[in-house]
């Protein structure tokens, strides 16, 4: 078959083949270098004893061995524990703040940008300042939210210092932080929604509530499917937020997956374990991934 | 065709002649040495101490490199720079915990080529304990730039006003903070804080009452934290939490914080290192000038009494390009009269014993005195290549403790697990 086609190609025709080939290599190399070679020396890692404080052990081959202790450690139970919990918390949370303020910005106002900005800012912002930031509202004796308990009259808060409130504060912080990027998904959704339907809506007598279930939210399910995986990929792999803001403390107790395998392969220079873990996360957000793939791919109301 | 000859040959001789520049500027060129120092070291007088090192030798020019304000923080920047065998950086900065570990990721110069035959002369200048830090299997590791230890620093002010003398156990400084608290009636007054987040500083936290109590964490190469004496830490600062004197945050203070509430007034006992007392006396924001004392911690007992040995080294980077001149650098920094430089600007503590009763240095830090005797008789964390993962157990099951997340019970068994695993 493919023989066939190659012979009806006419000599233009293959070097233009060629020339786009030629013209993505570079592009497809460039990719290879930084996409699948560390992948593929990340899984070759996992396989090895490779711990950099410890060089005169070599690098010899391991199997599974650091799969089989990751299963045995508790540490790693806990961190994805935690990972999960982020992930449940934060993917819906960040959803509905941000289709509120995707519904917000997408209202007739006679000046947009200051809405507009106020949902850029706090997607702008690097995620380690946010935290850095969120680190300082919610610091014991300077922070406002101790100053506003005080302001209250009530007893001020050990917020980064106790593991509830410490979860609490970091999960209200990655949803601001991701909220606004839900929002700028949903609002250009929200903006592909002709306005004639609504008006059909208003003349057949429909509620404002009645029209957002029955066309804002349906016709908005293929950019509310985007954002959730862009938001639950993202919330996985949670890692600057709760590293600026607590550094896993108190004990470990925010610790989550990426942060462990940061600390595991840069802190304790463990390569061949760290790699093991990430491959073990990797494995985790593909599974998610494509979970929601499928979702999206039956999903009816995509046209 | 003579006018291309010429012009070829004008345009060969003025590449010659560009060479020939580029050579001369070659020749004079200098040497770009860049070292690494973390933020809490005093960055602006390793400026000035280098400064003077280029005045003296104008071919070397210096870089400082400002890292972050805590011990592991830098550890995590230079462990990506070093793991990659980066030429960046040709001096380090490193905490006295770290050569060993150094020596066996094989990251730092070994310098006993650089010092020749006066080797042995030099090293043995120092402090013995810095001299025994520095050399792993024989050979110089690293070359001290200051001494360090964990002293406690006390309102004089506040102590004579209520009659009371520094506190010599930790029963009396409870006693001492107590009763100043009551009487100040200040909300913002604290009684005593140490380093308490998850940070380098906080293995003190848990090692100093330990040793208080007669005991080490290893004893031949062996995980000791069996006995009863293991608990004496925890007991300790569960003590102090109950009598409110740490505040409530203390999961969260690191060890510049204590400097910073005692600079601000809200501070009456703090446990931390000798940088502390040149911010408290100089700095321009300082409310506590000569209002401070400094005295070695308590103990359980007046008569034994413990405290951490610290400090920094310079180390030649194995992946510099100018190691024989980072070794002369080195070896500058590492002398009695940066030592001194260094003890006047930044009440830094010195590695050789003669500095310590120079006349200029007292009258800057006139408990340098007393001083001498703590420096000498400060203990060191353990000494191994994984040290990293051992003060991370530590310092975490420390701050849990200290946040109230895991009883002594569980804190002290999740050490002793994972420390099992290190030192089998």
């Amino acid at each position: 078959m493919s023989d066939t086609i190659r012979h009806r190609l006419t000599p233009l025709e293959k070097s233009e083949r060629r020339l786009g080939f030629a013209m993505l290599a570079p592009a497809f190399l460039l990719l290879a270098a930084v996409v699948l070679y560390p992948i593929v020396e990340l899984i070759r890692n996992s396989f090895h004893f490779n711990h950099l404080a410890q060089p005169w052990m070599g690098t010899p081959f391991v199997g599974f061995e650091n799969y089989v202790k990751a299963l045995g450690d508790d540490r790693f139970h806990e961190a994805v524990l935690h990972t999960v919990l982020y992930v449940l918390v934060t993917v819906p949370g960040a959803v509905v703040i941000g289709l509120g303020l995707a519904l917000l910005a997408n209202q007739p106002f006679s000046v947009k940008w200051p809405v507009r900005l106020g949902l850029l800012l706090p997607w702008a912002l690097p995620l380690v300042f946010a935290g850095l930031i969120f680190r300082w509202f919610f610091e014991y004796n300077q922070g406002i939210a101790n100053a506003m308990l005080r302001g209250l009259g009530l007893e001020p808060l050990n917020w980064l210092t106790s593991p509830g409130l410490a979860f609490f504060a970091i999960c209200l912080a990655i949803i601001w932080k991701s909220s606004s990027f839900v929002a700028l998904v949903l609002l250009a959704g929200l903006q592909t929604i002709p306005k004639s339907f609504y008006e059909a809506a208003e003349v057949d007598g429909a509620t404002k509530w009645q029209q957002f279930r029955e066309i804002t939210l349906p016709m908005l399910r293929p950019a509310i499917f985007v954002a959730l995986i862009f938001r639950t990929i993202t919330a996985i792999q949670t890692f600057d937020i709760p590293y600026a803001m607590t550094n896993g403390g108190p004990g470990n107790s925010t610790e989550t997956l990426a942060m462990y395998i940061h600390k595991t392969t840069v802190d304790f220079l463990d390569l061949g374990y760290g790699s093991a873990l990430a491959v073990l996360m990797f494995i985790v957000s593909a599974v998610i991934t494509s979970v929601y793939l499928r979702h999206t791919r039956r999903d009816p109301g995509r046209h | 065709m003579t006018s291309r000859f010429t012009r070829r040959m004008a345009a060969r001789l003025g590449l010659a002649a560009g060479l020939a520049l580029a050579g001369a500027a070659y020749a004079q060129a200098q040497t770009t040495l860049r070292i690494f120092t973390g933020g809490q070291q005093r960055p602006d007088v390793m400026r000035q101490i280098v400064d003077g090192y280029m005045k003296a030798n104008p071919n070397v020019k210096v870089e400082v490199e400002v890292g972050g304000a805590t011990s592991e923080q830098q550890q995590q920047y230079l462990n990506t720079v070093l793991a990659s065998k980066d030429s960046a950086l040709d001096l380090i900065l490193i905490d006295v915990i770290r050569p060993a570990q150094w020596a066996a990721a094989q990251w730092a110069e070994p310098l006993d080529a650089y010092l020749g035959a006066e080797k042995d002369a030099i090293m043995a200048r120092y402090l013995p304990a810095y001299r025994a830090a520095n050399i792993v299997n024989g050979k110089v590791i690293a070359l001290p730039y200051f001494a360090d230890a964990q002293f406690l620093y006390y309102r004089k002010d506040l102590l004579e006003k209520h009659g009371l003398q520094p506190p010599k156990t930790w029963d009396e400084l409870k006693a001492a903070a107590r009763k100043i608290m009551a009487a100040e009636g200040n909300a913002n007054l604290r009684g005593f804080e140490t380093a308490g987040a998850p940070i380098e500083g906080t293995v003190c936290t848990y090692l100093v009452p330990l040793w208080g109590s007669g005991e080490d964490m290893l004893k031949g190469g062996k995980l000791n934290l069996a006995g009863a004496a293991a608990k004496k830490p925890f007991e300790l600062w569960a003590d102090l939490k109950a009598a409110n004197v740490t505040p409530p945050n203390l999961a969260e203070i690191p060890t510049d914080r204590i400097r910073q509430n005692m600079q601000a007034g809200n501070l009456i006992f703090g446990m931390s290192w000798g940088y502390v007392w040149n911010r408290l006396q100089n700095d321009a924001d300082s409310t506590v000038k000569g209002k401070i004392g400094v005295v070695p911690l308590p103990g359980f007992t007046a008569d034994r009494q413990a405290t951490c040995i610290g400090g920094w080294q310079v180390a030649v980077s194995a992946f510099s390009k100018n190691k024989a001149e980072a070794a002369k650098l080195a070896r500058y920094l590492s002398s009695p009269e940066v030592a001194k430089q260094q003890a006047i600007l930044a009440s830094h503590l010195p590695v050789f014993p003669g500095v310590y009763t120079d006349a200029d240095v007292l009258k800057a830090n006139p408990w340098f005195e007393q001083a001498l005797p703590v420096v000498q008789s400060a203990r060191s964390r353990p000494v191994t290549p994984r040290y990293t993962e051992v003060s991370e157990i530590m310092r975490t099951n420390m701050n849990a403790f200290l946040a109230g997340t895991k009883t002594a019970d569980q804190a002290l068994g999740d050490m002793t697990n994972r420390l099992g695993a290190i030192f089998r």
